[in-house]
């Protein structure tokens, strides 16, 4: 069996002018749950439908499962489970007659593994699927994705339009599913939750993969915000030169920095002095993007070569 | 569903047609009038202007001229269309395609579909105007019939193919539409004029309108020779239809 189960090389996607992807070079190996992250318009989307084989490439080549996307695709798809980013159902039909179509088109499905997923997403496929919530198709959606027990799973931001409560009891699909052998590329905007879900994760940008790591690695170099607010003023200087720490400004008696990698010294630094509390502001998604396309193009950290 | 209403109105418009038909029959100032109108009126009402009170004459002029080719390809090419264009309008057509069947095997069943459901159709018109006929004494073949309502639903499944081929190259329904049925206006004006515009006349069978009505198969049977025109082309344009699918990457 292939131990890889995404491969792209110098894939590239234009649309007339503009740019889809551009030499996209991915390797996802198999059972691993693999997190796509980027901000809408980065090109997840037109990533995932170069693998399915709905749109083709530019330039570059892609294998699924050992197999090239445009010639075998077919095959691929076999041992594929799918959700589409801008999911759109048949809309008079109920959830298990949608279901019963599509597992019909792939030769069968097990009925008593549908039940089941739709029973932990609480979804109800006795109703018509245009009287749904966004929420309650996306479930639909999710379950026919797993129905066939695929080998890979290519979710795109398959956590849409659920409730937190629906995304946790997904995440945990995930992770049982994988720990079972699946392998998972999933795209989403969301950090936490590719923390939460993912063991590696590629971050795209403006079409072009500016980083790929280990989700552990991630957290250790992920960008942090820290307010320590003092019972009073304290010296600027001894806070300048701790490893990791940027942006420092300290006014009086609070002292705001961006922070990567371990908080261990600037804790440290700030404990010789009374501290009255500690904020950590969430960092917004696109300043980790940039954050990482920095040290991209300045050649350091970073898992590809921008 | 919508088969099902398709069905009763064409069943109910032959009906209403058929039973009209005694009064003109038994009105032969109706054929004097036809007679004396200039050219170009008759081209407008059929061929068969001159007999209008007969049978075959009157079904070609009221019904299959007109009425029933477009109704067949309204209906056609609202299947043709709505089978690749429209779903990739909607957007299921990501999902569907993310199943293990080629492109082209999606095409070719939507086309047979299409084509199963205008057969239906076909044999609806047929049997609503066979009944019609009996019930009010209407004395017409009912071989011919058939090849009337059979060239009928070959012309509307050309059309059909027509706009199945276009949604597969542009995968935009609206243009997908547009486009067959201005060719099909376009095509009936040039078949119907090219009766009295004698420059016309070696245009006309550019037209899918001549292989549907010039062999007159109400009056003289299926003609083979147009009747595997518009067979063929049906069938070229489905074929076209599964290789222009295959090439192109699909609207989001």
């Amino acid at each position: 069996m292939e131990k890889v189960a995404i491969l792209t090389r110098g894939l590239t996607k234009y649309y007339g002018r503009n740019r889809g992807v551009e030499d996209l070079d991915l390797r996802v190996e198999r059972g691993e749950v693999f997190g796509f992250l980027g901000p809408n318009g980065a090109g997840k989307t037109t990533t995932i439908r170069l693998l399915l084989d709905l749109i083709r490439p530019t330039r570059g080549k892609a294998e699924v499962l050992g197999m090239d996307a445009r010639v075998r695709g077919v095959e691929i798809r076999k041992r594929l489970g799918y959700l589409p980013g801008d999911l759109a159902l048949y809309d008079n039909l109920t959830g298990e007659e949608l279901l019963r179509y599509l597992a019909g088109l792939r030769g069968g499905a097990d009925w008593g593994y549908v039940r089941y997923l739709a029973e932990r997403l609480q979804c109800d496929l006795t109703l018509r699927i245009k009287s749904l919530s966004r929420g309650n198709k996306q479930k639909i959606g999710i379950v026919q994705a797993f129905m066939h027990r695929p080998e890979l799973l290519i979710m795109d931001e398959p956590t849409n339009g659920l409730d937190p409560l629906m995304q946790h009891e997904f995440h945990r699909l995930v992770r049982e599913t994988s720990e079972a052998g699946a392998t998972f590329f999933i795209s989403s905007h969301n950090l936490p939750e590719v923390e939460r879900m993912c063991d590696r994760v590629g971050i795209i940008r403006e079409g072009r993969l500016v980083a790929v790591d280990e989700v552990e690695a991630l957290k250790r170099k992920a960008l942090r915000r820290l307010e320590i607010h003092f019972a009073s003023p304290v010296p600027p200087g001894d806070f300048a030169a701790i490893p990791g720490v940027k942006d420092l400004r300290v006014e009086d008696r609070t002292l705001t920095c961006s922070l990567t990698g371990s908080v261990d010294a600037l804790i440290k630094a700030a404990a010789r002095f009374e501290v009255l509390n500690v904020v950590s502001p969430e960092v917004g998604l696109e300043e980790i993007f940039m954050h990482y396309y920095r040290e991209g193009s300045g050649g350091e950290g970073g898992g590809a070569d921008a | 569903m919508s088969f099902a209403w398709w069905a009763v109105g064409i069943a109910a418009l032959c009906l209403f047609l058929v039973a009209y038909y005694p009064t003109v029959s038994k009105t032969p100032a109706l054929t004097q009038f036809m007679e004396e109108a200039p050219e170009w009126v008759k081209a407008f009402v059929g061929e068969s202007a001159e007999d209008y009170t007969s049978p075959a004459g009157f079904l070609n002029g009221e019904l299959f001229f007109m009425m029933a080719p477009m109704l067949f390809i309204i209906f056609t090419v609202s299947r043709g269309s709505a089978a690749v264009a429209g779903e990739e309008g909607k957007g299921t057509l990501d999902l569907l395609l993310a199943n293990p069947i080629p492109r082209w095997r999606v095409v070719l069943e939507k086309a047979a579909a299409m084509a199963v459901s205008s057969i239906c159709l076909g044999a609806v018109l047929w049997s609503a105007l066979a009944a019609g006929a009996a019930a009010f004494g209407m004395d017409i073949g009912l071989g011919n019939l058939a090849a009337a309502c059979l060239s009928c639903l070959l012309l509307g499944l050309f059309f059909g193919a027509l706009a199945l081929a276009l949604g597969s190259l542009t995968g935009r329904r609206g243009q997908a539409v547009g486009i067959a049925a201005a060719f099909a206006v376009a095509t009936f004006f040039l078949y119907s004029l090219s009766e009295v515009v004698r420059g016309l006349k070696p245009w006309s069978r550019l037209s899918p309108f001549y292989y549907y009505l010039a062999a007159e198969p109400l009056k003289r049977g299926l003609n083979g020779i147009h009747t595997l025109v518009l067979l063929a082309s049906a069938l070229a344009l489905t074929a076209l239809s599964a290789y222009l699918f295959e090439r192109r990457d699909i609207l989001v």
